[in-house]
């Protein structure tokens, strides 16, 4: 079955190889939140960590654009709170203080198919991939021009390219995919992964969250 | 293998083992495809018989004098390994293996034959078209070596329609003869024992010169990388479109990742087609559409396209389906609206798209537009559309006389000719796949094709594939 990357560690991992992440530290205690997002610099996010639960937003555990510490004094015990009310049997690690992430929601991602082996999977973040299933996937490896063809063939790909929000770093995001599909090319113990979302700005992506299985 | 192929595909003689007189064998349709056109050595393998179609018949593959390139079997499974070894010491340089009840059977038995005879295909080095397979069509070297003889009539040209079912075979290849698609070979690869899609596209590109356009049809593949490898390797040398049929969506379920759930066969088939510079087409329409419109015209430049219409409603149909299709109506230059103004009297819209219908009694008028159009740099390709009436009964003949003079279009022109069986039959048959023309039934059919060969163009200089897919 593998284990599993979650958070922080997710994003330690990634950085650690290269990849452009948001600043994030697990926090423990308020103090400790109060520390890290002074050290982040505001506005931060604060995001439930424990490994039962997937769905952070459903759970209650995010609280976002907080701009100085009495908001992330109140936002850590909200969290922290209506986790213990409302669902105690679940473990809980900490929350996450994370630098706010700015731009054009998208999502990167791999898979192991069962005849294709390694492939990657690019799409537009939020209801693009959850309710109109707009990604488009390659083989890994491939090339840059691969990555282009991938942001064009999107059908919402005018988001990324939206007047009105700015045009977004799109070099960045072909840069990040034909990263991610390198890494995995050396790390075939790499069996799924998630970057979900990443924001893209008018000056690079960064990714907010992921999920990464491991053999 | 590549060398074999050469001999297989177009061999001096074809020995037929199972070579029968009895209508209910296979042996007697492929004797009788065989006996049709082909001019190299038949030998009719059948120990019970003198005489097979006319043709004296020997009691075994040893029996036959001197060498057999090709062997097609059509003799009962359980009889097949013997067979195969009989091929092998006699030399054969390639079989095509009709018989079915192997792995495509649900009796594990099956499995176990196709196990047996892979084995001894390497024993010999004997590359096995099949097995449970129709066969094979080349119509550039007059071969039929399949059980079904009218394919004999297609059209000899530069479409090779490879599919993974007899099926399909058969009904592109009948919409072929109707819809006076050319081609060079038609034929199914049935289990693809050890010939499978990448041994024939190797083929088809490196050593056959007839084949300007390769058609696939694949349903499934265990090991898709290795033709989408050699196609990336093959990429811009001739172009390969595809049919993929399972459409299924549905990713891993089980999966806790969005990815994961997100990645369905299909989703990452249409990614992998077009990352090894494959067009993925999803119709038989389509497919044939676009590999006869390939076959038949050079490939644009770009995407601005001339609409000629002797009547205005085909013209706007025809321009609606232009911009989701990727294209866009083309502004004419000063000298060609000029040009074009001169031709044509005020009487009608002479700008893109251009209502021809004043001009409709005069094909050299409508040749000289035509002409002029593509002879604009803002101009990549042509949509012509001409529907018959009875005042314009000449304009297709009239057009055949005109072109007869004409060079081939540099750019690819894309007509519909519409007319009632039997009044302009000849005519267009006259200007079908000739100077840079294809014709198609339908404004919408045209444009798509057109879009395609864009498309292939992009593919094949591996350019950026923006505005795909609206």
């Amino acid at each position: 079955m593998g284990s599993l990357m979650l958070g922080v560690d997710a994003l330690a991992f990634l950085e650690k190889e290269g990849f452009p992440v948001l600043r994030s530290f697990l926090a423990t205690s308020e103090d400790d939140a109060a520390g890290k997002a002074a050290e982040i610099g505001f506005p931060v996010t604060l995001k439930l960590s424990s490994p039962d639960v997937i769905h952070k937003t459903e759970a209650d555990g995010i609280r976002a654009s907080l701009r100085d510490e009495s908001e992330v004094r109140q936002g850590f015990r909200q969290i922290v709170g209506s986790f213990a009310t409302d669902q105690p049997e679940k473990r809980l690690e900490g929350v996450m203080v994370q630098e706010q992430g700015g731009g054009v929601e998208v999502i990167v991602g791999m898979a192991t198919d069962e005849q294709f082996g390694p492939v990657l999977m690019f799409g537009l973040g939020g209801i693009f991939v959850e309710a109109m299933k707009d990604v488009s996937f390659r083989l890994i490896p491939m090339e840059a021009s691969d990555a282009k063809d991938m942001m064009e063939e999107l059908k919402g790909r005018q988001v990324l390219e939206n007047p009105r929000s700015g045009s977004v770093d799109l070099p960045a995001v072909q840069n990040l995919l034909v990263g991610i599909s390198e890494f995995i090319t050396h790390h075939p113990e790499i069996r799924e992964m998630d970057l979900n979302p990443v924001f893209v700005s008018s000056h690079g992506a960064r990714i907010c969250d992921a999920r990464i299985m491991v053999l | 293998m590549n060398e074999k192929l050469v001999q297989v595909f177009s061999p001096g003689s074809v020995a037929v083992i199972g070579a029968s007189n009895s209508f209910d064998k296979l042996g007697y349709h492929v004797m009788k495809s065989l006996t049709g056109n082909y001019h190299g050595k038949v030998f009719p393998i059948n120990p019970k018989s003198d005489r097979v179609w006319g043709l004296a018949s020997y009691p075994s593959l040893e029996a036959v004098p001197g060498d057999v390139h090709l062997a097609v079997i059509a003799v009962p499974a359980r009889m097949v390994p013997d067979t195969l070894h009989a091929c092998g010491r006699k030399g054969v340089r390639g079989v095509v293996l009709i018989t079915a009840g192997f792995r495509e059977i649900e009796d594990d038995g099956g499995r176990v034959l196709e196990e047996e005879i892979k084995e001894i295909a390497g024993q010999y080095g004997l590359p096995i078209i099949g097995p449970n397979t129709f066969g094979f069509v080349n119509l550039s070297s007059g071969v039929n070596a399949s059980f079904t003889s009218e394919f004999s009539r297609i059209e000899r040209g530069g479409v090779a329609l490879i599919s993974q079912s007899g099926g399909i075979c058969h009904l592109c290849g009948f919409l072929a003869i109707e819809q006076r698609i050319a081609m060079s070979k038609l034929m199914s690869l049935g289990n693809r024992c050890n010939v499978d899609f990448p041994e024939v596209l190797t083929h088809l590109v490196e050593k056959d010169s007839s084949t300007r356009v390769i058609a696939l049809y694949i349903e499934g593949l265990d090991d898709p990388r290795r033709l989408l490898d050699v196609a990336k390797s093959l990429r811009g040398r001739k172009p390969i479109i595809a049919y993929k049929a399972g459409k299924s969506e549905k990713g891993d379920s089980a999966s806790r990742f969005h990815t994961g759930s997100l990645a369905g066969n299909h989703a990452i088939w249409k990614g992998a087609l077009r990352q090894a510079g494959i067009l993925e087409v999803t119709g038989t329409e389509e497919l044939l559409d676009t590999a006869k419109a390939i076959d038949s015209c050079s490939l644009p430049g770009g995407t601005g396209m001339a609409v000629l219409s002797g009547q205005a409603g085909p013209g706007m149909i025809a321009s609606d389906a232009l911009e989701p299709a990727g294209l866009k109506l083309s502004r004419f230059s000063e000298a060609t609206q000029r040009r074009i103004n001169d031709l044509l009297p005020p009487i009608a819209i002479r700008t893109n798209p251009v209502d021809m219908g004043p001009a409709w009694y005069d094909p050299k008028n409508i040749i000289a537009i035509l002409k002029a159009v593509i002879d604009d740099e803002h101009t990549d390709g042509v949509i012509f559309l001409a529907m018959y009436a009875s005042a314009n009964l000449n304009l297709a003949e009239g057009m055949v006389e005109y072109m007869k003079a004409a060079d081939s279009f540099q750019k690819p022109v894309i007509a519909c000719f519409t007319a009632p069986p039997g009044i302009w039959d000849e005519p267009i048959e006259a200007l079908d796949r000739k100077k840079g023309v294809a014709i198609l039934p339908t404004p919408e059919r045209a444009v798509q094709a057109m879009a395609n060969l864009w498309k292939v163009s992009s593919l094949s200089k591996g350019r950026g594939v923006k505005t795909w897919d609206r």
